[in-house]
C-alpha cells in the first residue's frame, strides 16, 4: 500500500520537492546575506537601547537595496497559497478521480482493506502537505528571524515586520500546518462528494480561500479575548480630524502598539460610548482659531479604546489556531472514511 | 458547434456567471453607499483646490477601516485571480482533457470539420474569458472611480490609490482582459503539449504566475511612454540621509499623483550618479550644519515617469500585447490540432 501510494503520488511529490528546494535556495543565498548585514550593523552585539535602535534602524535601512523585500513577501505569498494548492493538487483529485475514472472498482476490490487503502493514502499524503507546509513556515522563521529582532529594537510598529499582524501570522510558526491539514482533507472531502475532479478541484479553492479570507476578519480575535486599554485623546495627539455634513466630527488617534495587533481603535466619550460627534462650535465655525478648536476638543475628554493581542499572545494563537485547523480536517477524514465505507462498488 | 461547446462549457460558465453576478451585488450595494459619502463630504460641488483637497481627504478618511476598504482589496485580487482561474479551469482541461479520455477520436472524426471544431471552442470560450475578465474590471473600476478621483484631488501620496501604481495597473481597465486571452490560450498549450488535465492546470497556474510576477518588474517599465524631470534635493526636502561604512547616501522620494514613477536617481551637478564620502558635517555635527553642506553638493533628483494621463495608452500597449500573445498561442494549438493524429 505505501508503494502504491508513493507510485501514485511521485509525480506530484516531486514536483512539490523541486519547487520547495529551489525555494529554499534562495531564501539560503539572502538569508545568509542578512546574517552577515546583521552582524555588520552591530545589532547583535551593541549595549544600551539607544545604540541598539540606531544599529537596528541601520540594518533596516539596508534592507531594501539587497532584494530582500521581494523575496520576503514573495515568500509569504508562498506559504499561504501552498495549502490552497496542495488541497486542490493533491486532495481533490484523490478519490474523485477513482470515482470519475472508475478505477475505484479495482482499488477497493484487493486484498487490502478499503479502510486500509483510505487510511495509509489520506496518512501518506496529508502528513507530505503538512511537512511541506511546516519546512516553509521553519525557514521562512529562521531567515526572517534578524529582520523581526532589528524591528523590535528599532520600536517598529509596521504591520509588515509584526509577527502577529493579521498579514503575517498566517505565514508564521506552525499554523500553516494546521491549514494544509485542512485544505488537503477538505479537497478530499470535496472530491468524494462531487466525485469529479475538475469541479472537486474549483469547489475546494473557492471554499478554502473563503475560509481563509473570513478567519483573520472575523474569527481570530475571538479565539483569545483581546485586552483592552484606554489613551487619552489630547490636540496633540489626534491623527485625524474630520467633520461631516456640519453633524458629524471624527476625532481620531491611532494608538502604536509595536509588536501587538490592534484589533480595533475606537474613540469613546467620557461615559463610554462610541463619539462621533457633534462638531463643537469652536471647530465648526470658519473664524475661529485652530487653537480654539483645540481647546474645545480638549474638553470634550475623549479617550481612544483600543482592543490587542499582545506579541505574547503570538505562541497561544498559533497553537490554538493549528488546533482547531487539525481537528477539523481529522473531522472531515472521519466523514470521508464513512463515506467510502459505504459507498458501493456497482 | 456552438450547442455542443455551449454544453460542454455549461458548468464553468454557470458558476462565473453566478459569482460574477453575486459580486455586482455586493458591489452595486456598497457603491450606493460611496456615491452617498462622496456627496455628503461635499467633493462634487466643491470650489477651489483647497476646499476640495480637504472634501476629497474627508471622503477617503470616512472610507479608511470601513467595510469599503475590505471590498477595494477584495475586487483587485478577485480581478487579478480571474485570469490565471479562467486559464486553469477553463483553458487547461478543453484540449487536454479530450486527449486524456480519448474521446478526441470521436470530436474530431464528425462531420463537422476539426477547424470548425477549433474555431467555435477556442474562439467562444476565448471570448468568454476576455468578456468575464473585462466585465469584472469595468465593475470594479466604476465602483473604485470615486475613490480614484478624491485620490488625485486629495494629492494622496498612497500608492493604494494610485490607478497607475504597479499593484493596481494590471487591475484596472482593459489589462486583465489581455490577461485573460493570454492565461486561457497558454491553458490550451499546455493541455495540448502536456495531454493530462491536472498536470497542465499546474502548469498554467505556475506559467501565468511567473509572467504576472515579472512583468511589471521587468517588462512594464521599458513599454512605458515616460518623462524625465530633474528637482533639486535641498537639506530641506531630502527623505534619506544616510551615512554608512564611508558611503553617503542621500535621496529625496518624489510622487506623481495619480502617475507612477518608474525610477529615481541622485544626480551630481554634472548629470552622473551621485556616490561619494560622507560629507565632514554630516558625520560628526549637528543636523542644521549638515543640511547646510547638502546644499552646497547642488545635488537634484533624476526621476523617470509616467504620468497620469498616460495611462490609458499604458492600458492599451499592455492589453496589445497579451491578446497578441494569445492569438499567437491559439493559433499554434489551432494548427497541431488540425495535425494531430487520431490513432
Amino acid at each position: 500500500m505505501m508503494w502504491l501510494t508513493w507510485r501514485q503520488f511521485r509525480a506530484q511529490g516531486i514536483v512539490a520537492a523541486a519547487l520547495a528546494v529551489a525555494l529554499g535556495v534562495v531564501l539560503l543565498i539572502t538569508g545568509l546575506n542578512l546574517a552577515h548585514l546583521n552582524s555588520d550593523s552591530g545589532v547583535a552585539t551593541c549595549h544600551g537601547a539607544r545604540a541598539c535602535a540606531t544599529a537596528a534602524n541601520a540594518f533596516i535601512n539596508q534592507l531594501p537595496g539587497t532584494g530582500s523585500v521581494p523575496v520576503f513577501f514573495g515568500t509569504i505569498a508562498v506559504i499561504y497559497l501552498a495549502p490552497a494548492l496542495m488541497g486542490i493538487f493533491w486532495g481533490a483529485p484523490l478519490v474523485a478521480r477513482e470515482l470519475e475514472t472508475g478505477t475505484f472498482r479495482l482499488a477497493w476490490n484487493q486484498s487490502v482493506s478499503r479502510a486500509r487503502w483510505l487510511v495509509v493514502k489520506l496518512g501518506v499524503v496529508g502528513l507530505a502537505a503538512m511537512a511541506t507546509a511546516g519546512l516553509l513556515s521553519l525557514f521562512l522563521g529562521w531567515w526572517e528571524s534578524p529582520i523581526f529582532r532589528a524591528a523590535a529594537l528599532a520600536g517598529s510598529d509596521s504591520a509588515a515586520v509584526t509577527r502577529i499582524s493579521p498579514q503575517l501570522f498566517g505565514a508564521q510558526g506552525i499554523a500553516p500546518i494546521g491549514y494544509a491539514a485542512f485544505a488537503f482533507a477538505l479537497g478530499v472531502t470535496a472530491g468524494a462528494l462531487i466525485r469529479r475532479t475538475i469541479p472537486a478541484m474549483a469547489v475546494t479553492l473557492a471554499a478554502f480561500g473563503l475560509v481563509q479570507a473570513a478567519w483573520p476578519l472575523w474569527i481570530r480575535s475571538h479565539l483569545i479575548t483581546p485586552l483592552r486599554e484606554y489613551f487619552a485623546i489630547t490636540p496633540a495627539n489626534v491623527n485625524e480630524l474630520a467633520i461631516i455634513n456640519n453633524t458629524q466630527m471624527i476625532v481620531r488617534h491611532d494608538v502604536e502598539k509595536p509588536g501587538a495587533w490592534v484589533v480595533s481603535d475606537q474613540t469613546v466619550s467620557p461615559s463610554g460610548h462610541l463619539f462621533s460627534g457633534p462638531p463643537t462650535h469652536a471647530c465648526l465655525s470658519a473664524n475661529a482659531s485652530p487653537n480654539a478648536c483645540n481647546a474645545s476638543i480638549a474638553a470634550l475628554h475623549l479617550r481612544a479604546l483600543i482592543s490587542y493581542e499582545p506579541a505574547s499572545r503570538f505562541w497561544p494563537l498559533q497553537w490554538t489556531e493549528t488546533g482547531i485547523f487539525v481537528v477539523l480536517a481529522m473531522a472531515l477524514a472521519a466523514f470521508c472514511a464513512w463515506r467510502i465505507g459505504k459507498r458501493r462498488l456497482a | 458547434m456552438i450547442w455542443l461547446t455551449w454544453r460542454q462549457f455549461r458548468a464553468q460558465s454557470i458558476a462565473a456567471g453566478a459569482f460574477v453576478v453575486a459580486f455586482g451585488v455586493v458591489l452595486l450595494v456598497s457603491g450606493i453607499k460611496i456615491a452617498h459619502a462622496y456627496s455628503s463630504a461635499g467633493v462634487p460641488g466643491c470650489h477651489g483646490a483647497g476646499a476640495c483637497a480637504n472634501a476629497a481627504t474627508t471622503f477617503i478618511d470616512q472610507l479608511r477601516g470601513s467595510s469599503t476598504e475590505l471590498i477595494y482589496y477584495t475586487g483587485i485580487v478577485i480581478v487579478y485571480l480571474a485570469p490565471a482561474l479562467m486559464g486553469m479551469f477553463w483553458g487547461a482541461p478543453l484540449v487536454a482533457r479530450e486527449l486524456e479520455t480519448g474521446t478526441f477520436r470521436l470530436a474530431w472524426n464528425q462531420s463537422v470539420s476539426r477547424t470548425r471544431w477549433v474555431v467555435a471552442k477556442l474562439g467562444l470560450i476565448w471570448l468568454a474569458a476576455m468578456a468575464t475578465a473585462g466585465l469584472l474590471s469595468l465593475v470594479t473600476g466604476s465602483w473604485a472611480s470615486p475613490i480614484f478621483r478624491a485620490g488625485q484631488l486629495a494629492g494622496s501620496d498612497s500608492v493604494s490609490l494610485d490607478r497607475l501604481a504597479p499593484q493596481l495597473f494590471g487591475a484596472q481597465g482593459i489589462a486583465p482582459i489581455g490577461y485573460a486571452a493570454f492565461a486561457f490560450a497558454l491553458g490550451v498549450a499546455a493541455g495540448v503539449f502536456i495531454r493530462h488535465t491536472i498536470p497542465a492546470m499546474a502548469v498554467t497556474l505556475v506559467g501565468f504566475g511567473l509572467v504576472q510576477l515579472a512583468w511589471p518588474s521587468w517588462v512594464r517599465p521599458h513599454l512605458a511612454p515616460q518623462l524625465r524631470q530633474y528637482l533639486p534635493i535641498t537639506g530641506a526636502n531630502v527623505n534619506e540621509l544616510v551615512v554608512e561604512n564611508n558611503q553617503f547616501i542621500v535621496r529625496r522620494t518624489i510622487f506623481k499623483p495619480g502617475g507612477w514613477v518608474v525610477s529615481n536617481q541622485t544626480v551630481n551637478p554634472a548629470g552622473r550618479p551621485f556616490g561619494g564620502a560622507p560629507l565632514q558635517a554630516c558625520v560628526s555635527g549637528p543636523q542644521s550644519a549638515c543640511n547646510a553642506a547638502v546644499n552646497t553638493l547642488h545635488l537634484r533628483t533624476l526621476i523617470s515617469y509616467v504620468p497620469a494621463r498616460g495611462f490609458w495608452e499604458l492600458q492599451w500597449i499592455e492589453a496589445g500585447i497579451f491578446v497578441v500573445l494569445a492569438a499567437a498561442l491559439t493559433a499554434f494549438c489551432a494548427w497541431w490540432i488540425r495535425n494531430r493524429q487520431l490513432t
